[in-house]
């Protein structure tokens, strides 16, 4: 039975395991309905697994899943009837065109479907090109028409891996003028890619996974500002301002730059404060400081700081 | 695009029926690599045939005979029904059960939720959608030719034209369904039709001719098929006797395991 839950995807300890190789590892996901949620993580964190794991295309060796409210495997025709989802690069039948390929995925959906390709391929800008070979097709045009067959199911959630390959710029604003439309719509959509601006610029919810585990998860302002902050200083002496402001107790981290410091405030401090106290002390030690320009911790920033903690750890 | 809201629905007189098996006839129909060497291997080799043994014929009557009448008849029946027949539904079958693996469709037809079994499944009327009307235009091309060309030969009763046009059409299906199944159980089309043209052609001659093997070599789909065939067999010290209602069984043997191991491996494949 299907609730209209708060939740689109809800996994739990979800695991798959290639032989030795773990793809997922214990995954507890929540993607909020109507959200446009991030699925961020280097190449080879897992991504592309979680997502076969959720659509059906392979079975996990652990744990639980629902998508729509509704439970999968058991459900999974239900569920996934109002699901459209990318895979890697979206395959189609070359020796057909466009209109054609559609209308193929069309008949596995519901019979409504065939009524949308028309529509859908308006929407992608592929109505000109609709009776042309897809052999003829360039690779952003593939990854347009996959867009457009994601939407013949009139999809309440999306799932797009790394859907703006091969798209050029004018097409990827496109595709975000598209995200903005489905969120507006009500629907949810899931966006898996290792490129942090595209999601940034798109997402307003992220997981953050590295190495089969999901390793921060929440709204992108959660993860990506909060109370973090970081501060740039250009200094002529960086050696001498590291001194100078290292044991600092409002201080998470200092790294010595080319031109001067980067240093990471605790959250419990205010950026602010701790800029100008740094100041001081710098002008106190006798470094000439050119610069002070306290900053919120980009998710880029965040997201090399867990990998890469992460890293170390292992 | 719709919204969520506005999700079109078709009552269930007016949907369209058939759309997973017109899809699957669509992507067959639309491969040249595959009606093209199927066209040929049906409705060509008979016009090939015919012709040539008309021109020998027309070149020199007393040395040869006319091109149609009942033994030319058979000859033709026995090329669309073991030879050139099976090939071309080798070739049908093998690309219907492997197109959507080699083009990544096969993924994306899974994530709707469609049940695996039902993607299967509609790729047996799809295909033989395909085949059959050619393997019928050949048969009936036979069957006309070998009445026009007669000369003052006899000519097939209308019983022998019938049950010949039914075994070429079951010979082939049930060919089509193996070579399906062999293909969704491999995943490569050229792996599916090179074990099955070197299984129909080289190495069950050879099987057949092994006689130590004794009444094992009923099992050999040459064989029953052969036993169904209205035609006496070529050679007679050749053939394996066997009954009518084992022949059936051994065929039905032939496309439950092909069969079954294709829609295991696409039920359990990853996609």
């Amino acid at each position: 039975m299907a609730t209209q839950s708060e939740f689109v995807i809800e996994t739990e300890g979800l695991e798959k395991s290639f032989g030795d190789q773990v793809a997922l590892d214990g995954v507890d996901l929540r993607v909020p309905r109507g959200s446009a949620f991030g699925y961020l993580g280097p190449n080879g964190a897992g991504k592309t697994t979680l997502i076969r794991v959720l659509l059906g295309l392979t079975r996990p060796s652990a744990g639980t899943m629902r998508v729509l409210g509704r439970p999968m495997p058991k459900e999974r025709s239900r569920a996934l009837a109002r699901v459209g989802a990318i895979v890697e690069e979206p395959g189609f039948h070359r020796q057909l065109s466009g209109r054609e390929n559609l209308w193929i995925a069309a008949a596995a959906r519901e019979p409504a479907a065939h009524l949308r390709i028309g529509q859908v391929l308006e929407q992608v800008g592929l109505a000109d090109r609709a009776d042309d070979h897809v052999s003829t097709y360039s690779q952003g045009m593939r990854q347009r028409l996959g867009i457009a067959r994601c939407l013949l199911s009139d999809p309440e959630l999306l799932i797009l891996d790394e859907p703006t390959n091969g798209l050029d710029p004018g097409g990827i604003q496109e595709f975000r003028g598209l995200v903005r439309a489905w969120i507006a719509e009500g629907r949810t959509l899931v966006l898996s890619s290792h490129l942090l601006d595209e999601v940034e610029k798109i997402c307003d919810h992220v997981a953050i996974v590295d190495r089969g585990k999901i390793v921060a998860q929440g709204s992108l302002s959660e993860l990506s500002t909060g109370d973090d902050g970081a501060i740039t200083i250009g200094c002529d002496e960086p050696h001498k301002a590291f001194a100078a402001v290292d044991g600092n107790g409002s201080l998470r981290e200092v790294e010595e730059t080319a031109g001067g410091l980067r240093v990471l405030v605790k959250p419990d401090a205010s950026l602010e404060k701790v800029a100008a106290e740094l100041n001081e002390r710098l002008v106190g030690a006798g470094v000439a400081v050119h610069r002070l320009e306290p900053s919120h911790v980009s998710l880029e920033h965040r997201f090399l700081e867990i990998t890469r903690r992460l890293g170390g750890d292992s | 695009m719709s919204t969520l809201e506005s999700s079109v629905q078709i009552p269930p007189s007016r949907r369209p029926m058939f759309r997973l098996e017109r899809a699957e006839l669509l992507k067959l129909r639309k491969s040249r690599g595959v009606w093209i060497p199927t066209a040929i291997l049906t409705v060509g080799f008979i016009i090939i045939m015919f012709t040539a043994v008309e021109l020998f014929h027309v070149s020199n009557s007393t040395k040869y005979g006319p091109a149609g009448g009942t033994l030319n008849f058979e000859r033709a029946l026995f090329l669309m029904g073991q030879i050139a027949g099976m090939i071309a539904a080798a070739l049908v079958g093998a690309a219907a059960g492997t197109q959507d693996l080699s083009s990544n469709v096969f993924r994306d037809l899974v994530s709707t939720g469609r049940s695996r079994t039902r993607l299967y499944l509609a790729r047996i009327p799809g295909g033989l959608a395909m085949l059959l009307p050619l393997v019928a235009v050949a048969y009936a091309l036979a069957a006309v030719l070998s009445v026009v060309l007669a000369g003052g030969l006899a000519t097939p009763s209308v019983t022998l034209f019938i049950k010949a046009g039914l075994y070429v059409l079951f010979s082939a299906s049930i060919v089509y369904v193996i070579a399906l199944g062999l293909g969704s159980l491999v995943g490569s089309r050229a792996a599916a039709i090179s074990i099955l043209i070197a299984y129909l052609l080289p190495v069950q001659g050879i099987l057949r001719n092994i006689t130590v093997l004794g009444r094992a070599r009923d099992g050999l789909l040459s064989v029953a098929v052969e036993r169904i065939s209205p035609l006496p067999p070529p050679d007679p010290h050749d053939a394996v006797s066997m009954s009518l209602a084992t022949s059936l069984i051994v065929l039905a043997i032939w496309v439950v395991v092909f069969g079954g191991l294709g829609l295991w491996r696409t039920r359990t494949r990853d996609a």
